[in-house]
This record gives structure tokens, C-alpha cells and sequence, in this order.
């Protein structure tokens, strides 16, 4: 089961890679907001999978929990100040 | 329960539009019902610091921020009843004294600094279980303390030095 | 005879119709007075959620709720149950209830919340369904190679009024794959859709439908209208 895990989180690195290209090359500041916050919930369900193959569940949950909290707060904020500064 | 939207109330006369209340239904709500939830997570946070990860610090974080997307969302006339700048400056220097008063009771009951052995006598209980509980005091202390400075250092970039107290004070009366 | 027959027949008739007439006229009466009491009703919670008023539920309410929510989600996080944990839970408890007892039940309607739970747990597996189905289609939208899509923004007015029925109408939409809201202004919901097949879907309204029966909001009077004309037709026929 862990090879299963590992080949999964490999798999979502390379398509955090490819979010990482859309957030480093994207046209204009509301594509690289979208791929930020996709390069968050990813990394939350790789801290999951981490979790499981480290046998600590109840820890990292925790941790991604925090993750996706800050992620969201953090997108939020973005959001509002990119529309008071009249970018979007 | 949200007041009624004035510019002057929540705009500080146009200088400031990151901390007024915002007129999307769908974030103001999200936020109303996610936060408690968020308040309770970071609680559990810092009072589990000793079993999973987290602590002082990564709890008054998340109490921080549950407070900044109250900011945020229902601007500063509705946060000002749960957290006022007043209560904000309080809460940095009460941290500090309840982190800093275990510290020197140690030395009180005549250990070192922190040294959480020695508060055994005063609480009554073997010395890990006094260790334990030091801890849980000690950060408490820090979690008070981030929270109130984390909130306060978003508040004053958001508002760039400009103390909205007084300034509602003095344009609404 | 034959005519008597027929005589004592109409007059039959015309009686049976009378009764029948009468029993319409109270029927429409009685339906009349329904519809009049629930319109006033509505109207009256309609005006307290607008003004934001929470006349029905005291502060006191609001905290008790709060602070039981708050322990299960506690006792859900922490899983230890010796006393020194649920003792720091219940401080927590009251402390976050007492800072925050205003906003998770703000703006709610009186009513079972029971019944409530009940639909909406009912309701996600229909959801889930539909982002399978509506998965399925844009999967095969994407990976057509003349990439037929069709974006267009489509703008409807709802008939659930509060708050939270909103969000959960303008979360649905969101999370059905090719729909996204974008904004809600006054009532009226601005939704971008990816395709012909998609919007209709949304068009017919029966996610609409659906989160009004959750959160009983209009269609408790439909339904009500509905059965009554029902009755009176069956008593004319």
C-alpha cells in the first residue's frame, strides 16, 4: 500500500509542477491567484498521503488542516486587495 | 446583526477599503459560520501542543487569522465589539506576563528560570505532572501574545498607521 | 312518468350541483384565508431577515447553541476523554461562545433544524450524482479535439431569500463542473457556464427546487396552493 501512496504523491508533485508554471508564467495576476491556491489543495492532499505512509495520520491531519485554512484566508486577502488597488 | 453600511463608518472616509465590510453574500457568510469553528481549531491547538504538533505559536496564528478574515469580511465596525485596539495592546503585555511570571515564579520556588520542576510544591502534584502544566501556561502566555501582535501588524499595514478610532470619533461627532 | 323521471333527475342534479357549489365557495374561502395567513406570515420573516433582526432567538439561545456545537467539534478534534481535556475544552468552549455567539447563528429562520439536517443529508448524495454526471461530460468536452464549449455568463433571479440558502445554492453551482457563480447582487445569481448542455441543466431549477425544500423557504407555500386546488377541483368534479 505504501508504493501505492508514494506513486500517488509523485503524481501530484509533477501536476503541482505544472500549476507552478501557471502561477510563474500566467498572463496577468488572477491566473497566478488560481494556481497559487490549486498548488495549496494539493499540497494538503500530499500531506495526507504523507501522513498515511509515515503511519502518523493524526498529526500530519492537523497539519493540512492549518494548510487549507491559511491557504483560503490567504487567497481571500489577495482577493480583496487586488480589488481595492482596481487590478481586476 | 451587521450595522448598516455607512462610509463613514466602515470607510474611515475613503482612506482605507482592505478592513470595510465587503458586499459579497457568499464570503461574508462562509466566514460568519467558519469562524467560531476556526477559533475552536486554534484553541485545540495550542492546548494540545504537548501531544501533536503545533503550540503557542501555530494556535495564536490561527486565532489571528480567524480574527483578520473577520476583518476583512465584516469590516472593522463589527470586529471592533470582539477585538478592539485597547483590548489588542492589553492582550500583547498579559502574554508576556504569563509567560514571564511562571518564568520567575520558578525562580521563586527556587529553580531556574522556567524550570517547570519546581512549581510541584505549589500546585501540588508530582513534578512531570507540574512540568506538563507549566508548559500548557507557557504557552497560553505565547499564543495570547502572537495572536494580539499578528493581529495588531495586519491591522496597522491595512491601515497605515492611521488609528481608525480616532479618526470615527472625530468625523462622526 | 318518464317526464317526472326526468324532472325529479335535474332536480337531483341541480342540488348535487349546489352542494357542490357550496362546498367550492368555502373551500376557496378557506384557501383564501391559508394563503393570506402564510403570505403575511412569510412577509413578516422575510422583513425580520432583511432587517437583520434575530427578534425570535435571545442572546442567551445563541450561546447555548454555540457552546454545544463547539464542544462536539472539540471532543471531535482532541479524541481524549479523561477530565483534565474535556476541562480545558469547556473553558475553550465558553470562551469562543462567548467571543463569537453573534455569527454562526445569525440570520437563521425559525423553524426544525432536525428536519433540516435530515433533507440536507439527503441532498448530498443527489449532488454528488449530478458532479459525477456533469464530470463526465466535461471530461469529454475537454478531450473532443475541436473543443466544442460554448461560455457564455447566464443571469437568473432566485426565489430563496436567506443568506444561507444562497450560499448553499451558489456552492452547489460551483461545484458541479462547468458552472461557476460569479456573483450574487440582489437576489440574482450570475453564473458562467462552459456549455449548452450544462446551463440547461442548471435552467430547469431543480437544484433550486431542491435547497428551497431543504431550508423550507417557498416551497412549503407552493405546495400548500397546489394541494388546495387539488381539493376544490375534486370536490366541482
Amino acid at each position: 500500500m505504501h508504493e501505492f501512496f508514494l506513486s500517488t504523491s509523485i503524481l501530484l508533485c509533477f501536476l503541482v509542477l505544472l500549476c507552478l508554471y501557471r502561477g510563474t508564467v500566467g498572463p496577468g495576476v488572477l491566473n497566478r491567484i488560481a494556481g497559487i491556491s490549486a498548488i495549496g489543495t494539493k499540497t494538503l492532499v500530499i500531506l495526507l498521503l504523507m501522513g498515511f505512509i509515515y503511519d502518523r495520520v493524526e498529526m500530519f491531519v492537523d497539519i493540512s488542516m492549518v494548510y487549507a485554512l491559511l491557504n483560503f484566508i490567504g487567497t481571500l486577502a489577495v482577493a480583496k486587495y487586488l480589488e481595492i488597488e482596481g487590478e481586476v | 446583526m451587521w450595522p448598516e453600511y455607512t462610509e463613514q463608518s466602515d470607510n474611515f472616509g475613503g482612506k482605507n477599503k482592505m478592513i470595510r465590510v465587503t458586499d459579497d453574500v457568499i464570503i461574508k457568510t462562509i466566514a460568519r459560520v467558519l469562524t467560531p469553528f476556526i477559533q475552536v481549531y486554534a484553541l485545540y491547538v495550542i492546548m494540545h501542543g504537548h501531544h501533536s504538533p503545533g503550540g503557542g505559536f501555530q494556535g495564536g496564528v490561527i486565532l489571528a487569522a480567524s480574527l483578520i478574515l473577520l476583518l476583512i469580511t465584516h469590516g472593522w465596525a463589527e470586529t471592533k465589539k470582539k477585538f478592539s485596539e485597547t483590548k489588542t495592546a492589553v492582550f500583547c503585555a498579559v502574554g508576556v506576563l504569563i509567560y514571564t511570571g511562571i518564568g520567575v515564579l520558578c525562580i521563586f520556588m527556587g529553580g531556574n528560570f522556567l524550570d517547570y520542576g519546581k512549581l510541584g510544591g505549589l500546585l501540588m502534584v508530582i513534578p512531570p505532572e507540574a512540568r506538563s502544566l507549566g508548559i500548557l501556561g507557557v504557552e497560553i502566555g505565547v499564543g495570547i501574545t502572537v495572536m494580539a501582535v499578528m493581529f495588531s501588524i495586519f491591522f496597522d499595514t491595512s491601515t497605515g498607521g492611521n488609528s481608525p478610532e480616532d479618526e470615527t470619533t472625530s468625523s462622526l461627532r | 312518468m318518464e317526464v317526472t323521471l326526468l324532472v325529479q333527475a335535474t332536480d337531483d342534479a341541480f342540488r348535487t350541483l349546489e352542494n357542490a357549489r357550496q362546498q367550492a365557495i368555502g373551500l376557496l374561502d378557506t384557501a383564501v384565508g391559508l394563503t393570506a395567513e402564510t403570505r403575511s406570515v412569510q412577509k413578516k420573516n422575510i422583513q425580520a431577515i432583511f432587517r437583520g433582526a434575530q427578534e425570535t432567538r435571545s442572546k442567551l439561545q445563541n450561546f447555548i447553541g454555540t457552546f454545544f456545537l463547539m464542544f462536539v467539534f472539540w471532543v471531535l478534534l482532541s479524541g481524549r476523554f479523561d477530565t483534565f481535556h474535556l476541562t480545558l475544552g469547556i473553558i475553550c468552549c465558553l470562551f469562543i461562545s462567548l467571543l463569537s455567539y453573534d455569527l454562526l447563528f445569525a440570520n437563521i429562520r425559525i423553524g426544525d433544524y432536525g428536519l433540516v439536517v435530515r433533507r440536507f443529508l439527503s441532498y448530498a448524495p443527489w449532488l454528488i450524482y449530478q458532479i459525477i454526471l456533469s464530470n463526465f461530460h466535461v471530461a469529454a468536452l475537454a478531450l473532443k479535439p475541436n473543443l466544442p464549449v460554448d461560455p457564455h455568463v447566464m443571469k437568473f433571479k432566485t426565489k430563496l431569500e436567506t443568506d444561507i440558502s444562497w450560499v448553499t445554492l451558489a456552492n452547489s453551482i460551483t461545484l458541479t463542473p462547468g458552472t461557476i457563480t460569479m456573483d450574487i447582487k440582489d437576489g440574482e445569481f450570475y453564473v458562467h457556464a462552459l456549455d449548452k448542455k450544462v446551463a440547461d441543466d442548471l435552467d430547469t431549477g431543480e437544484m433550486e427546487d431542491r435547497i428551497a425544500h431543504i431550508f423550507m423557504e417557498a416551497d412549503h407555500i407552493y405546495v400548500q396552493d397546489a394541494l388546495d386546488v387539488a381539493r376544490i377541483y375534486g370536490a366541482i368534479r
